[in-house]
């Protein structure tokens, strides 16, 4: 082959390289892009605070009629109706599936409508506040007021009458605050058990082991062996062993927070073993040689100066664990269940954030907008995580170029 | 209270699994003065140096033959305490290695390791090791700041002032200027000169200079054996072994 | 006096350890087994579990037949009838054109982080490459449903085929490749730069072209890393469950070689229809997950007797 034929196929070769390597760039884009468009509009402080049910409210209002009109905060948006009478305001808004509703935007602290006598039942009270739908009310006047009418309406009814016989709202719901605070707990309990279990184990086998023990190095591939193995086996072992195991201390009652950790801690282990026994791979021997001839004792200089030096290693390991954690779903849907719920008890089900999605997507009708919104939470967090745990190995690396 | 010698060193032989390391060592360590081991590289001395506060322990493969006795205590003997014996040994090695804590920690640690909290008390013995270190004055103010803050020279002495503060009686040190400047160097010889007031110091140097300088007694090792072991000034000028006076005139090493 | 003068014959220095720290290696023993035994754990308790419905003594006259079990081809619940052949088929299959997509894109990426594009490139192409490989399963299960289902009915419709809403083989394939791309191309690249580079050099001195040294010399001599990040794609793509789940469709019987026809994973298997389960139908899915566990371990002791053998000249 001659020389320019040689070229010409080494040049079409490399353009061929680095199309089919755009692909990878491709996917990443194309699953950022379909998650943003679908979820962005989602994204809100309402998302991440309320409730995933709706609650319906039913109220009346029967008291005077303030004496003094309320001024329209200056915060209020154009698009808001506002009731000089009653210090309320409305807005128009689209639910998830397009149909229109009047959404309750602004409840002034002083408005004797702030808090209500539930109409179901006379001890308690209901708060009404921003974030709920006014589906329906019954002036004194008779008149009646729903949703379909809009905002504009619902403003000016309300300063024509009264009182109130009869009021329906609800909460939005779709609301991941449960999850959000489920995934929380998780976290927590899971490090919590997971993080002296490991950090000790590799202590012990990197700073205490005998090393003519044949039976360390045993030990040390059943702790490999973790990594081999699919999260939802770790999964059916949550159902098997450790849902039982919590309800027998806890009288639970099947799948709970309890049992989520323990097979979750079972799977950042291995995690959490390798990078701390990393971290003390790189701690040089003369530390632990100035502590001995100090006249330390091998504990002492164990845990006085070198885990100390390694925490920074152990630090990374918990970020990454903290990622899979949060992005683990099939090990929870055995292990805890896949009950979304608003009240989070640790001897119950909840979803974490990752199996809220799975429970809203496995139904008959996924709900794309919220999966997508959720996702971007997800990834926003775990990319994060992924970076700042670069960040500190770089910086361990380089902090340890500048010692020597 | 130890009269005469510190270490009393007999028929010593040291091996690293099958490989012998040490022939034979005979010597005694007079107390209160500096005695230098120097010979090539690879001849032992900072092996026989280690045998003194037992940190050959950490080898697996060592194993030795023979007696040392410190204070008249075979030091090898099955129930010996070694921690106790590297409390009244201490070491300072050829790379300074402060720990990744503040000055006072670090000077603190040793203590700290064996009880003492009471914070007045642990504030004199760092300051009282800086001051026999030679180093207060630099650092006095700025006791929290991190040990590597400091120059070579001066986290080196650190390391002896951390020594100090076990109030021990020997003081082993393994090159301890190697890795520093001139005038780093040369400010630990003055710090060694007035620590033998009060401490038994046993010096590893590869710097004939620097032993010929600082030392009462030279110790010449030549691949495992005990040359020759005399006062500094008699080795120096008329050694009595031919290797020795090749080895001082540089024809070799 | 004289008993420490004697001679003592050469000795081991004892071990120079305070008795706290034979106190301390005792205590550590504890966490440590307890780490070791967590596989055991799996083990015992999954296959404890997975072996109740075929046993009478459990489930009496509704116990399911063990040789039916793993010989059938069909999985239906309600007159329980449970085989497994199938599955196990039909996830070999579908993990094999996974791999079979993403292992060429996966180590061509890796030759152009590595050998094409300057550093500053190619650290943030690995950056982007490693940010996928943290996306969660489940974020992928949602893209596949939204994006890759949609992609493969219209496909199905250019070639006048059904589908189920776009649930298919062809998803499955597809949303696993894209799962293991990462995976492949970052251990490629590790195993690319771990290429000795004067072997390049004397390639290119050689008078071969830049593309030429980059497939006859570094692939062949990464040749035993490429094949250590197959195997692990390979792993992780048969355990794969909830992304596999939503976009595999739920078939009754099989196996499915059909790229357009829903199929029926071994993961999707032990999901689908957890929710309203209990009772055989609940503890079967234990077995299908001893069969999980063994097709990892056979594929895995395959695949690394493959891999000597492929780096016998290495």
């Amino acid at each position: 082959m001659n020389h320019s034929s040689r070229r010409k196929k080494d040049i079409s070769i490399k353009i061929v390289i680095s199309l089919v390597s755009t692909f990878g760039i491709f996917v990443f884009c194309s699953i950022l892009f379909f998650v943003f468009q679908n979820g962005a509009s989602l994204l809100s402080w309402k998302l991440i605070s309320s409730d995933y049910y709706s609650t319906n409210y039913d109220t009346y209002y029967d008291g005077e009629v303030p004496s003094q009109p309320f001024t329209r905060p200056n915060t209020l948006s154009s698009d808001a109706f506002f009731s000089e009478k009653w210090g309320i305001a409305f807005i128009d808004e689209v639910d998830n599936e397009g149909i229109a509703y009047v959404q309750i935007i602004y409840v002034s602290e002083d408005s004797p409508l702030r808090i209500l006598p539930d109409k179901n039942d006379s001890t308690q009270e209901v708060t009404i506040d921003e974030y709920q739908a006014l589906e329906k009310v019954i002036f004194s006047n008779r008149t009646i007021f729903l949703s379909s009418s809009g905002a504009e309406n619902a403003a000016r009814m309300f300063d024509q009458s009264d009182g109130i016989l009869d009021m329906l709202t609800s909460t939005p719901g779709k609301g991941i605050r449960g999850s959000i605070i489920t995934t929380l707990i998780l976290i927590g309990l899971t490090l919590v058990i997971s993080l002296p279990i490991g950090v000790l184990t590799a202590i012990y086998l990197h700073e205490f082991a005998p090393k003519k023990w044949i039976i360390i190095s045993y030990l040390r591939r059943l702790i490999e062996m973790l990594t081999g193995i699919p999260s939802i086996v770790f999964g059916l072992m949550g159902a098997a062993v450790f849902i039982p195991f919590v309800s027998s201390l806890t009288g639970a009652d099947g799948g709970n927070l309890i049992s989520g950790s323990l097979t979750l801690a079972v799977i950042v282990l291995p995690v959490i073993i390798s990078s701390t026994e990393e971290a003390l791979k790189t701690i040089p021997d003369d530390y632990r040689q100035a502590s001995l001839a100090l006249g330390a004792t091998k504990t002492q200089t164990t845990f006085r100066v070198v885990l100390k030096i390694a925490i920074p290693g152990i630090l990374s390991s918990v970020l990454l664990s903290i990622g899979r954690i949060i992005g683990e779903s099939a090990a929870l849907i055995y292990a805890v269940g896949t009950a979304i719920k608003d009240k989070i008890i640790l001897t119950e089900r909840s979803t974490s954030l990752a199996v809220h999605i799975w429970s809203i997507m496995a139904g008959e009708s996924p709900n794309f907008e919220l999966a997508s919104a959720i996702s971007i939470i997800i990834l926003l967090v775990v990319f994060v995580l992924n970076i700042v745990v670069k960040l500190i190995t770089h910086r361990l690396i380089s902090v340890g170029r500048e010692k020597i | 209270m130890i009269i005469g010698n510190t270490f009393d060193i007999q028929n010593l032989n040291l091996f690293y699994g099958a490989k012998q390391a040490l022939y034979n060592i005979d010597m005694k360590i007079p107390k209160n003065q500096v005695t230098a081991l120097i010979g090539p590289s690879g001849c032992g001395k900072s092996t026989l140096l280690r045998t003194l506060n037992r940190m050959n322990d950490l080898v697996d493969s060592c194993e030795i033959k023979g007696t040392i006795k410190y204070d008249d205590e075979e030091i090898y003997a099955p129930k010996y305490d070694v921690i106790s014996l590297r409390t009244k040994v201490g070491m300072v090695f050829q790379k300074p290695n402060p720990f990744p804590m503040s000055i006072f920690d670090n000077i603190a640690y040793g203590p700290r390791c064996q009880g003492i909290k009471d914070p007045k008390k642990l504030q004199n013995i760092v300051k009282n090791a800086l001051v026999k270190a030679a180093l207060y004055d630099e650092v006095e103010d700025r006791l929290k700041e991190s040990a590597f803050s400091l120059s070579g020279g001066q986290q080196q002495r650190l390391c002896i002032a951390r020594t100090i503060a076990m109030e021990p009686e020997v003081i082993l040190m393994d090159e301890p200027t190697s890795a520093l400047d001139p005038i780093a160097t040369a400010k630990i010889e003055e710090l060694i000169s007035e620590l033998k007031k009060n401490y038994t110091i046993v010096i590893v140097t590869h710097n004939m200079q620097q032993a010929a300088r600082i030392s009462d007694n030279t110790a010449f090792f030549l691949m495992g054996k005990l040359v020759e072991y005399d006062k500094t000034d008699i080795l120096f000028s008329s050694p009595k072994q031919k290797q020795t006076e090749d080895y001082i005139t540089g024809r070799f090493g | 006096m004289i008993k420490n003068e004697i001679n003592i014959m050469k000795k081991k220095p004892r071990k120079h350890w305070h008795v706290s720290d034979r106190g301390t290696q005792a205590l550590l023993l504890i966490p440590t087994l307890l780490s070791a035994s967590f596989v055991l754990f799996i083990v015992i308790f999954v296959t404890r579990r997975g072996i109740s419905p075929f046993l009478p003594s459990v489930y009496g006259a509704n116990a399911v037949n063990w040789i039916r079990f793993l010989t059938g081809t069909t999985w239906f619940q309600a007159p329980n009838i449970y085989g497994v052949f199938f599955i196990i088929v039909n996830t070999v299959y579908i993990v094999m054109f996974a791999a079979l997509l993403s292992v060429p894109i996966g180590v061509i990426t890796a030759l152009f982080i590595t050998k094409m594009t300057p550093k500053g490139v190619s650290h943030v192409f690995q950056t982007v490459i490693e940010l996928l490989a943290s996306i969660p399963s489940i974020v992928y299960g949602v893209f596949g449903v939204g994006i890759i289902t949609k992609l493969v009915m219209s496909l199905s419709e250019f070639f006048n085929l059904q589908t189920a809403g776009g649930l298919s083989t062809l998803s499955t394939i597809m949303v696993l490749a894209i799962m293991i791309l990462p995976t492949v191309t970052l251990v490629s690249v590790t195993a690319i730069r771990a290429v000795n580079p004067e072997l390049e050099k004397n390639s290119l001195a050689l008078g071969a072209t830049k593309t030429q040294t980059m497939f006859r010399i570094t692939l062949v001599s990464a040749k035993s890393g490429i094949f250590a990040g197959i195997i692990l794609g390979i792993g992780r793509a048969l355990g794969e469950a909830t992304a596999v789940s939503l976009v595999a469709g739920n078939a009754g019987s099989g196996p499915t070689l059909d790229l357009f026809s829903t199929t029926r994973t071994l993961t999707s298997t032990m999901l689908l229809g957890l929710k309203e389960t209990v009772g055989l139908d609940y503890d079967i899915r234990f077995s299908v997950g001893i069969v999980l566990i063994v097709v990892v371990l056979l594929s895995n002791v395959l695949l690394n007797a493959v891999k000597r053998r492929v780096g016998r000249f290495s």
